[in-house]
């Protein structure tokens, strides 16, 4: 035995990756490309991007490929890679106000400053199964003018511009934001003493962080848990937030750099699409200036609004709770999904041992009942 | 550096599978750890090809500590074949080429989950616990910040109450593994979920123990000839598992961790390799 039954586990293992592998890349249609994920599933692949932390879409196509549409295994795919390389620099801050926007809408006012661009969105698309038929270029109408179609916004030649010019500051516009401030609506918590952004993944968050370590956490947190998260808040069991008013919805590029060893000067590398949100909050606890607004922000990488929003909710929900309940510890230690997806799986390894443990507690608990009882029956003792 | 290299596929390259840095990072935690025997130390805690739960952070303890003249043997439950030992034992191995072994006496690393070897550890072994949960507190105390003063000011009164309860209503300490410990006469410590059985082993113990937890991103020490006292009042003393009777069905053994097989009766052995040699040395 020894080392021969020690393959014995190893053996099931083997047998259970040929099981995946010949499922996987079995069966009559042809292999995925890369490139159909990434331009047939782009949100499920911005999700991947997102919850792994890391902008790379051909490697997050290539995860969701290996893990057969799970999202979350996919981001653990993305993350495990992300381990074994080097960090070899980190880039100069880039101000999110160097969006390039693909869309962009205002709820707060009908007429903000700067466009409401509707973009690409099914917000107002009606949810009907559609029948299959493909709709590449060929079946599509003429391109739709203005904030049409966009068919992959990584690549700026299909672009949703229409093929048509346009001025280059409406994909850059002002935020509501700014206006409010201007009128002093605006509690300015701003500072100019903030510190380099708190690195979650090099650094463990607890709370008492700072706020940028809890926008890292949500921006990397995976996007069901923010959501019900907000949603548990809102309907009361855990507390409650208000529903804000959003003040911008944007989608978009931002670009990346980062400083030239030589030189010094900032290199821009590429651009890496976020979607951003900022969350007005009307303040009205007692000891809140109830004469301004108060503003959460969010903001993740690809295009997922559904995480963005929640985020910025919760952003300025754990602001004003102050550390009065646990809502920032909740924030903070239950919202990534591979922690707790694999914490919750983890259950399924071999508990026998501390199980064996368990069944001798109940029989000493069992026996110490039965020596107490002939004792109590002698003294007379009656429940 | 060079680009192919930088682009090279995960998990080819670097010895033990994380980068340098991490490793460095990790075993500066594990310094502070063994300094401070009990305190829980912070750490990045890189994601690993195992899931978080699954061992990732004894994974990344091992990995850190490991170099090409060590000996590895990794356990489940006791058992060196169980799926989960046998999957941290080759991503040990195919990422430093270390040689592996199931017997507890040959190994200069022991990675395990809920147990230690039957074998007396020798100075030198390093044991690498897994933990799920590194807060010993957590059953008495929900709030980070709060847990964080209690250990800090050694105001463990709670969980001492918790203790005397418990023994109020059920009769005895109702706590069956990840028995709570005071180390070194100063931080109260969570035996990963090792067995009372295995507690004591702790106690003064010749071995490194290192506990990675890698979801809760904690790693904590428990240096060699250090006291591991576990939390009992001088009246009702800490009992380890034991069934009047019991013996292994295999080796014989009743001074052992035994766990149950419902379907012949009986116990055998969870540490394996140990009930197999018994039976060899039985069998001449």
């Amino acid at each position: 035995m020894g080392y021969a039954a020690a393959r014995g586990g190893l053996d099931a293992i083997l047998a259970a990756e040929e099981l995946m592998r010949a499922k996987r890349d079995g069966g009559t249609s042809p292999p995925l490309e890369i490139s159909q994920l990434t331009e047939r599933l782009n949100l499920a692949v911005d999700r991947v991007m997102g919850e792994a932390g890391l902008w790379a879409p051909d490697l997050a196509a290539r995860a969701l490929r290996q893990a057969e549409g799970d999202i979350i295994e996919a981001a653990h795919l993305l993350r495990a890679y992300r381990s074994t390389r080097p960090r070899l620099a980190a880039g100069p801050v880039t101000h999110a106000d160097e969006i390039e926007v693909l869309r962009r809408i205002v709820p707060a006012y009908r007429v903000p400053p700067g466009p409401q661009l509707l973009g690409r969105t099914l917000d107002y698309v009606g949810r009907l199964l559609d029948d299959g038929t493909p709709s590449g270029p060929a079946h599509r109408p003429a391109a739709a003018g203005g904030n049409g179609q966009v068919s992959h916004p990584d690549h700026p030649a299909t672009a949703d511009t229409g093929g048509q010019a346009e001025d280059p500051a409406r994909r850059r516009p002002g935020r509501l934001l700014d206006l409010l401030r201007g009128q002093g609506m605006i509690r300015d918590r701003r500072r100019d003493d903030d510190p380099e952004p708190h690195d979650v993944t090099r650094e463990p968050v607890r709370p008492g962080v700072p706020r940028s370590a809890r926008l890292s956490v949500m921006a990397r947190a995976e996007t069901g848990a923010l959501v019900n998260l907000w949603y548990r808040n809102i309907l009361g069991p855990d507390g409650y937030i208000h529903e804000i008013t959003l003040g911008e919805v944007r989608h978009g590029r931002l670009p990346v750099r980062v400083t030239h060893p030589v030189t010094g000067q900032p290199v821009r590398l590429g651009s890496v699409r976020v979607t951003e949100v900022e969350a007005i909050e009307d303040l009205d606890g007692p000891d809140e200036d109830r004469g301004v607004f108060d503003v959460g922000y969010g903001l993740c990488l690809g295009h997922n609004e559904r995480k963005a929003i929640a985020m910025a909710n919760l952003d300025i929900a754990v602001e004003r709770d102050g550390g009065q309940s646990g809502l920032e510890q909740s924030v903070l230690m239950t919202t990534d999904g591979l922690d707790a997806s694999g914490f919750l799986e983890h259950l399924k390894l071999p508990h026998y041992v501390t199980f064996r443990s368990m069944v001798d507690r109940k029989a000493a608990i069992r026996a110490a009942a039965e020596q107490q009882a002939p004792q109590q029956q002698a003294a007379g003792v009656t429940r | 550096m060079t680009v192919a290299e930088l682009a090279a596929p995960a998990g080819t390259g670097e010895f033990g599978h994380l980068d340098e840095q991490s490793k460095r990072e990790i075993r500066n935690a594990l310094l502070t750890a063994v300094a401070v025997p009990g305190y829980q130390v912070p750490f990045a805690s890189r994601e690993m090809p195992v899931a978080r739960g699954w061992g990732s952070g004894g994974l990344q303890v091992t990995l850190a500590v490991i170099g090409p003249q060590d000996t590895i043997k990794v356990i489940d439950q006791g058992d060196d074949a169980g799926v989960n030992a046998a999957n941290l034992r080759r991503l040990i191995v195919a990422s430093t080429g270390v040689p592996d072994t199931t017997d507890a006496r040959a190994a200069s690393i022991i990675q395990t989950r809920h147990r230690i070897p039957e074998d007396p550890l020798a100075p030198g072994q390093i044991l690498v616990l897994q933990v799920p949960v590194p807060e010993p507190l957590r059953g008495v105390e929900r709030d980070m910040r709060e847990l964080r003063r209690m250990h800090a000011e050694a105001d463990y009164s709670k969980i001492w109450v918790s203790l005397y309860e418990d023994l109020v209503r059920n009769g005895v300490i109702t706590q069956s593994t990840g028995y709570p410990v005071l180390v070194g006469g100063r931080y109260v410590m969570a035996t990963t979920p090792i067995p009372r059985w295995d507690v004591p082993r702790l106690h003064q113990a010749g071995f490194l123990s290192l506990f990675g937890a890698g979801r809760e991103k904690r790693v904590y020490a428990v240096p060699p000839h250090t006291s591991v006292e576990p939390l009992a009042f001088e009246d009702v003393p800490f009992q380890v598992e034991r069934t009047e009777g019991a013996s292994c069905l295999l080796c014989g053994a009743a001074e052992a961790y035994l766990v149950e097989v419902p379907a012949r009766h009986g116990w055998i052995c969870s540490d394996t390799d140990w009930c197999w040699r018994r039976r060899e040395a039985a069998d001449g």
